[in-house]
């Protein structure tokens, strides 16, 4: 399509050279005439002199549960320019791994699955190669599987990314809203999207921590391209799914690693929100134990005065 | 866990109890949080920014490409309930579809999707199908609710009207046995003009309608034979043994009765109780005779 347009653009230009210089014959190209520098020059700039060529390695670790596989495979149905690749072993050398692997694919960025113990999942979300990188602990998951979910959309088709205003209040929030409206938006013209829009990201915080929804939008419309303000007002959503609740743990300067831009200060590690739980567990029995004892110690310290009248019903 | 802390890097002390909600945690999509921030937090404000600023598209990007929506959330929004959070978000996903569509429009690109055109979904037919049989389980089950409940009122109400009913028999019982006292009275204190007839018991009610046992004829059948003449022609129909039932015997049996309540057909009814027909008066004097 630009193609075209410049074509006949060229042309135009020739037209007008022909009026005022010389005969000048533009050279010929595959695409059509060529045109002097300026003209091409202008022409950049009035077409796009932009375009997004994102493209999003998914993956996971090994020992994934079920659970966050299929969460994975959704964002991979929901993403037209991903590229899902195998799991990765998860240990402490996998950023340099990963890194190579994208390159690999020649992505520029990369969502990675980590999930540890088989219950914890932490999403890395990198752009590749110079970074930023955050790792984030994921909350609150239900899949698209999920029955109460009743929405579905085209596959592929570019989804609309709503952003909540609390992300443009501190500087890591709007860096995290760059990040995720660069990796989940899918490019325009990708070869794998289709064209119309008929569902809605949103990405709100509350609570510190990132949710995400992705909603079917049904809209009545009379086959035509064009809404009303009744239209609009009767629009309504419905929940596609997946769910999930990301909640940002630290922020790296390069991918998958480098220094350290930002450490979520309330974060508190699912390990250890476990070993105190346990410690409080455990601490039940030891405390009984201890109060048993103290009790028998008070017993033995204050011994009971005998009774002068404990027979006197007796005899 | 090692992993985790350092990851972490916050040298939390263990024993130091400020994990609030330690009783919720275990619930998925709860999450603990420090109730204060941990002092040694990294907050590298220039790096974050001059990240930003290297990966950030051109300020000049049209919405076409980024299609995304900020969208004012009014207030903090209470994220342990549920209905205003998800509400929230709703209201958020709707805001920014509206805006984007009148973007759309206002630039003149399609972008509702035309009814004709059909494409892969994100989810598949089957999984649609089955989305579908749990909405239509969901309804009737609500149905079927609802019609118990129905039932169980029409119940109750039916109780009601049977008592009522009860009650009203009882009424109209005892007045009926009122009036039945009443003309007594009238009959004592009019010196039994009536006689005693049938026809002048019918007349005394005051509803006008006799109270008498039903007395049509049914004929061929014997008196308090309940069955209503059946047992002959069923008998009749039966096994072998009635079949070879002499003729005779089926009349006398038709006649005089055959299966029925016995004590019935042995009572006085209102018509015998005076009737002195049957007893052999020749008896009386003949005794007396002999006494004599």
């Amino acid at each position: 399509m630009g193609n075209k347009r410049k074509h006949s653009e060229a042309e135009a230009a020739v037209d007008v050279k022909k009026d005022d210089s010389a005969p000048e014959r533009p050279k010929r190209t595959l695409l059509g005439f060529k045109n002097s520098d300026e003209d091409k020059k202008e022409n950049d700039s009035f077409r796009v002199g932009f375009r997004n060529k994102e493209k999003v390695l998914v993956t996971c670790s090994r020992r994934i549960s079920f659970r966050y596989r299929h969460l994975m495979l959704n964002l991979v149905d929901l993403l037209p320019h991903c590229k899902k690749d195998n799991k990765v072993e998860s240990k402490e050398s996998k950023g340099t791994a990963l890194n190579e692997l994208v390159e690999l694919k020649s992505c520029s960025s990369c969502l990675f699955f980590e999930c540890r113990k088989g219950k914890d999942l932490y999403l890395w979300m990198a752009k590749c190669p110079n970074g930023p990188s955050v790792k984030f602990l994921v909350n609150a998951v239900h899949t698209m599987e999920e029955l109460k979910l009743t929405g579905n959309h085209l596959k592929g088709s570019r989804p609309i990314l709503t952003f909540s205003s609390n992300f443009d209040k501190s500087p890591h929030w709007k860096l995290l809203k760059e990040m995720i409206s660069q990796i989940f938006g899918t490019p325009k013209d990708h070869r794998k999207s289709k064209p119309y829009h008929d569902h809605v990201f949103v990405f709100s915080i509350a609570d510190d921590h990132i949710w995400f929804r992705n909603y079917q939008i049904s809209c009545p419309h009379g086959g035509a391209q064009k809404l009303d303000r009744g239209d609009l007002e009767k629009m309504t959503l419905v929940e596609v799914g997946p769910r999930f609740c990301l909640n940002p743990i630290k922020i790296f300067g390069g991918s998958f690693g480098g220094p350290t831009l930002y450490e979520n200060p309330f974060y508190v590690s699912p390990n250890q929100i476990r070993s105190l739980d346990k410690r409080q567990k455990a601490g039940k029995y030891a405390k009984k134990v201890k109060a048993k004892t103290r009790r028998k110690m008070h017993e033995l310290e204050n011994p009971l005065e005998v009774d002068e009248f404990a027979d006197m019903w007796n005899e | 866990m090692q992993n985790n802390a350092t990851v972490n890097g916050m040298g939390m002390e263990d024993d130091d109890p400020v994990v609030s909600g330690s009783e919720s945690e275990s619930e998925e999509g709860e999450d603990v949080k420090l109730s204060e921030p941990s002092k040694t937090a990294v907050y590298n404000k220039d790096g974050l920014l001059d990240k930003l600023g290297d990966i950030s598209w051109p300020e000049n990007v049209e919405f076409q490409h980024k299609l995304s929506v900020d969208i004012d959330q009014e207030q903090e929004v209470d994220v342990n309930d549920d209905l205003t959070r998800e509400l929230a978000f709703y209201t958020q996903a709707l805001e920014g579809a509206r805006q984007a569509f009148t973007k759309f429009q206002s630039v003149g690109l399609p972008f509702l999707r035309p009814s004709d055109y059909y494409a892969e979904m994100v989810k598949s037919d089957a999984h649609m199908e089955k989305v579908k049989g749990r909405l239509l389980a969901e309804k009737r089950k609500i149905e079927e609710a609802e019609e118990r409940r129905k039932a169980r009122e029409n119940k109750k109400l039916a109780k009601e009207i049977q008592v009522q009913k009860q009650k009203e028999r009882a009424k109209q019982k005892k007045e009926e046995i009122e009036s039945v006292k009443n003309w007594r009275k009238q009959r004592k204190q009019s010196g039994f003009a009536g006689g005693d007839k049938d026809g002048d018991f019918s007349l005394a009610f005051e509803d006008g309608k006799a109270f008498e046992r039903s007395s049509k004829k049914r004929p061929g059948v014997a008196p308090g034979d309940r069955s209503g003449g059946k047992t002959k022609q069923g008998g009749g129909k039966g096994g072998k043994g009635f079949d070879k039932k002499r003729k005779d015997r089926a009349y006398r049996d038709s006649k005089f009765g055959f299966g029925g309540k016995k004590g019935l057909k042995k009572q006085n009814t209102s018509e015998t109780t005076n009737d002195f027909r049957a007893f052999n008066k020749s008896n009386f004097p003949k005794q007396k005779k002999q006494k004599v």
